[in-house]
Formats: C-alpha cells, structure tokens, sequence
C-alpha cells in the first residue's frame, strides 16, 4: 500500500471544472468567497496538519472508546455526591452554554465542506464537521446520567432552545460568527479567532481543573475533545494567508477584530468565573487573568502577528476587560441568580478575598465594595436584601447586562447609537463598533429587556419573565451554590 | 404619558440599571427611585449626603438638573440614561 505522503496531496487536491452549472452556480460568492479570489489561489490552500480518512476514522475510534470506557469505570463513583456544588455549576454552565453550540459548529464546517473555495479546504473540514458532531454527542450523552440527580442538567439539552438570557448571548454571537457567513470570512471568525485564540485553551485549562478536583470522566471527555480541535482550529491559518497575499487583509483583519470580542465576552463568563470563583479555593491551579496573559496575549498574539495581521484596534479595551468583565458578571449573575441554570456560589469569604486580592490588585476596594454590601446584609439575616427588584439593561450586542468596575473608579457606562428609529444600548465602544460595521445586519434583535417593553413579554412580571427565559419550566432557577456559607468566615471574624 | 425606562447609571454601582420613572417625577423623586435600587444591595449608603442627578456624558462633567425639576421639562425620553450620584459636602 502506497504510503499516505505517496498519494495525499494529489487527492486531496482534486478539483473538477463544472460543465453542467457555472462555476457561480456551484459555489456561490455569499456562501463560499465574497472577496473574488482566483480558484488557483484556493488551491495553494495547505493545511499545517495532515490526516487521511483511513486514519481520521482509526483515531477517533480510539477517542470515542476511551472517553466512553472511562465513564462507564467511574459511572458507579460517588464523585457527582460528593463534589462542591461550585464544581457542579462549572459542569452545568458548560454543558448549557457548549453541547448544541458544537451542532452548530458542524454545521458551520458543513458549510465549508460544501462550498470552501479549495479542495483541502473542503476535505479537512469533513473532519471538522464529523469532529464536531462527535463533540455534541459526548457533551449530549454524558450529561444526560446526572439529570436524574439535578434537573439543572438539563439544560445541556434544553438550552439552546430557550430564550434565556444567557443562551441569547450565545447564540446571538454564534449565529453572526458560525451560521450567517461565508465560508471564508466564518473560517477566519470561527477556526481562528475562536478555536485557535480561545477554546483550544480553553479546553487545556477546563480538563487540568476537572482532574485536579478528581473529576476524570470530565477531564478525560475534555481531552478528547481537544485534541480535536487542536487539528481543525488549524483551518483558519493558510485561509488568512491567502486573503492577504490576494489583498484581503482589512476584510481578514476585520472578521478577526469582530470575532475575537464576541466570543471574549462570553468565553469570560464561562471560563472566567469558574477559574476564579466557582473552583473552589484550594484547587485553583491558576487565576483567569495569568492564564489569559499566558495563553492568549503572549501566545495568539505572537500567531497574529507572524500571519501579517495586527492585533485588534481595541486592545487597550481587551486588556481592560480582562481585569474587569468576568467579576462584574459574577456579581451581576449571583445578583440575579433565580434567571440562570445553576447555582453560583458568592464564593467571596476572607479567603477568597486574600486570594482575589493578590491576583486582581484593587479588587477589594473596587469589587469588595460591592461585596460589602451584600456580606453585611446576609450577616444581618436580610437574605431578601440581596435580590434586586429591577433589572440590569442589556448590551445589544454581547446580549450582556452593562457593567464595569464598582466603586471609586465607576467604570459603567451605557454606549448609546440612534440607528432608524431605535435606541441601542452597548456595554463598550467595540459592540458598538461591531453594530456599526453593519447596522442593517443587527438592528432587528431584541434584547430580553427590549422583549419586556415591546410586549414580546406580557405583561412583564418577573413570573412570567423567568418563565419566558425556561426557568420553572425547565428546571428551577439558580440559589447560592454553598447557602451563604461562604460568609461565616466574616461571622467568625465578627466573633474574635 | 406614562411611566418609562431609563438608564440608571448610580455612583460606585457596577451595573446600569433600568429604572421606571414618570413625567410629572422631581429630580429628587427620581433619584431616589434609582437610589431603591442600588443602595443597601451593591452600594453603600452615605448618609447626610444628597443625591443628585444629571445627564451621563463622556467625562461627567454635566452640571445637575435642579432637583424639583420636572422628568418633563428636563426632557428625558426613554432609554435615556442619568447619572445618579452623591452630592459633595459643601
């Protein structure tokens, strides 16, 4: 048998000349290559990893039994009795937020194996595509056996078919980078910007918590699905060297731009707070802000810029954020708590705080301000105080309630555009910038608050709003995580 | 004409909230309907103190609006956002 490097290249470039249809016909510009670009370019399109189908099949084998084998071994464990509920919350946030996402993934790499202007294009996203439904089905599958202990799980089912404000983030975000786009500008939002800067890490750090706190169906699961993306991320890469070699580069950059903030905004809530509130103290292997500078500003951005693209204009912002955006959210989420699907833990007693303290210099003054105030009415036995009556308007873009620094620095503020005849409320000058590279495209959407006075939600009580959002429905809404045992330690200090 | 959504942008708060105000509201009225919001649940209460209100703008240099007047007269309109703030001791 012919060695795979003996015969590769010349099948996996094969293409063919239309004679039926015309070329236009058989690949459309507005679902393939808007920009033009000369089929003999695409077909320079070289992959940095190289598999065969043989192959592909062989591995995936291997994967699918391992993941599948170490599950049924700890299927028996009393791992999911025993685990601190913080943990919990991570599994139930990811299951939510990620299982039918990774559908829609597939679907976007369907969308490159179908009218991707190369032939490598299109054969390495069928792997993309088969990875990507492998990855729905195990993150379908292995939630599925704790439903019966926490209904809460649920949702790695029922999300993406809810109007919950969390999942309209996502898929807010999902639709306009993976499932409205060419192949081409969603292979540059999606394989590069988010696969390749965040959710490969993303993975590495999700499955090193998991088996640090001994959860290794997860960890294990993780692994798997990593390894994965690790090989299609890579899609992206020869698709941006080839926009720019053909004079594409604002187009490449701008996706790029657009892409990498959507996905920021909400890979920091989802990554973010676990690693630095929901994991508890003692297994934390790393803060969210010293892996952010690890991986992605020391690493993707060196990868940026060896691709001939610049960092994005917003850096300076991005920066910012990452100091800033996911601890406003835990606030802003435990505040809220009854409207999402797991329980999130305060998670801010004298310990924590030490800890935050050291990591985030300035966290106690800024955010342990806002703490303060809600430590002081739990010790007080005024749980009732901690729920607000009103709610947190929402970004028109990010789908996110409006937040920023507490305290001294008072960094909220609602960046406003009149476009037609709406108003548009965004968290920051980049989802306004976003909204502005194309107002036509966005300006249909409504937020849940939008929902709530144009009478999607009527009438807008908070019955019925929870309702709208599958809380109740689905499963019962959030509640403290630990029951506010996290602020016995002040009880104590109080006590001495 | 009835009650609305505006923008409340409180001092120290971390979130913008969106608080139901009325036309014939005072300045002081509508200070402390944002202030039910945020007071005693993220911030904390500075007694003595008077709260103000005035238009959010890019440095937060705008002077207060006089505190009886009017939601009307000031003009505010749906999804407007203010900033609600504590007056410094004189």
């Amino acid at each position: 048998m012919l060695e795979r490097s003996e015969w590769y290249d010349i099948a996996r470039d094969t293409n063919w000349t239309p004679s039926y249809v015309s070329q236009e016909a058989l690949f459309p510009p507005e679902m393939g290559d808007p920009y033009g670009i000369p089929t003999e370019e695409w077909e320079t399109f070289d992959e940095p990893y190289k598999v065969s189908y043989r192959e592909y099949v062989n591995i995936q084998r291997e994967k699918d039994s391992a993941a599948y084998s170490v599950k049924a071994a700890l299927a028996r464990s009393k791992f999911h009795d025993e685990a601190d509920e913080g943990w919990a919350c991570v599994l139930k946030l990811h299951y939510g937020a990620v299982a039918l996402t990774e559908y829609q993934a597939c679907q976007f790499q369907a969308r490159m194996s179908r009218f991707g202007p190369s032939p490598a294009m299109r054969n390495m996203s069928v792997y993309g595509m088969l990875d990507e439904l492998r990855h729905t089905q195990l993150q379908l599958f292995f939630p599925h056996e704790l439903v019966h202990r926490d209904r809460q799980y649920d949702w790695a089912h029922e999300a993406q078919h809810s109007k919950n404000w969390a999942v309209l983030g996502g898929r807010h975000a999902m639709d306009d980078i993976m499932m409205t786009r060419d192949a081409i500008t969603s292979s540059v939002m999606v394989s590069f910007a988010f696969e390749t800067a965040l959710t490969n890490l993303q993975m590495i750090g999700l499955s090193t918590d998991a088996a640090n706190l001994g959860d290794h169906t997860f960890a294990n699961l993780i692994t798997s699905i990593q390894s994965d993306e690790a090989r299609h991320a890579q899609l992206g890469t020869p698709t941006i060297e080839i926009m720019i070699r053909n004079g594409r580069k604002k187009e490449a950059q701008q996706a790029m731009d657009i892409a990498l903030w959507r996905v920021w905004r909400l890979f920091s809530i989802t990554v973010g707070i676990p690693m630095d509130y929901y994991i508890p103290l003692e297994q934390r292997h790393m803060s969210f802000k010293e892996f952010m500078h690890e991986w992605v500003i020391n690493q993707w951005e060196r990868q940026v810029q060896d691709l001939g693209l610049e960092r994005p204009w917003y850096w300076d912002i991005f920066l910012l954020d990452i100091d800033n955006h996911h601890h406003c959210q835990q606030g802003g989420i435990w505040s809220w708590r009854p409207t999402v699907w797991w329980n999130p833990p305060g998670a801010v007693g004298p310990k924590e705080r030490e800890w935050l303290e050291e990591k985030y210099p300035g966290w106690n003054e800024s955010y342990g301000s806002y703490w303060d105030v809600i430590t002081n009415n739990l010790l007080q036995g005024h749980e009732e105080k901690t729920h607000p009556q009103c709610i947190p308007i929402i970004c028109n873009m990010c789908q996110i309630p409006i937040s920023h620094r507490p305290g001294p620095e008072w960094g909220a503020r609602a960046y406003q555009r009149e476009y037609g005849e709406r108003r548009y409320n965004f968290c920051t000058e980049v989802c306004r910038w976003i909204f502005d590279t194309d107002p036509e495209r966005y300006k249909d959407h409504e937020t849940i608050v939008d929902r709530m006075y144009s009478g999607e939600i009527d009438p807008p009580t908070l019955e019925n709003v929870l309702k709208y959002m599958g809380i109740g429905v689905i499963s019962e809404g959030g509640r403290d995580g630990h029951d506010y045992g996290w602020v016995e330690g002040f009880r104590a200090q109080a006590a001495e | 004409m009835s009650a609305f959504p505006i923008l409340s942008r409180f001092q120290q708060d971390a979130h913008i909230k969106t608080v139901e105000i009325e036309p014939g509201q005072t300045m002081d009225e509508v200070a402390a309907a944002c202030a039910f919001h945020s007071i005693g649940l993220h911030v904390a209460d500075k007694p003595g103190r008077t709260l103000r209100v005035r238009p959010t703008t890019e440095d937060d240099s705008a002077p207060p609006w006089p505190r009886d007047l009017t939601v009307e007269k000031a003009g505010i309109r749906f999804y407007d956002c203010i900033d609600i703030y504590f007056e410094e001791p004189q």
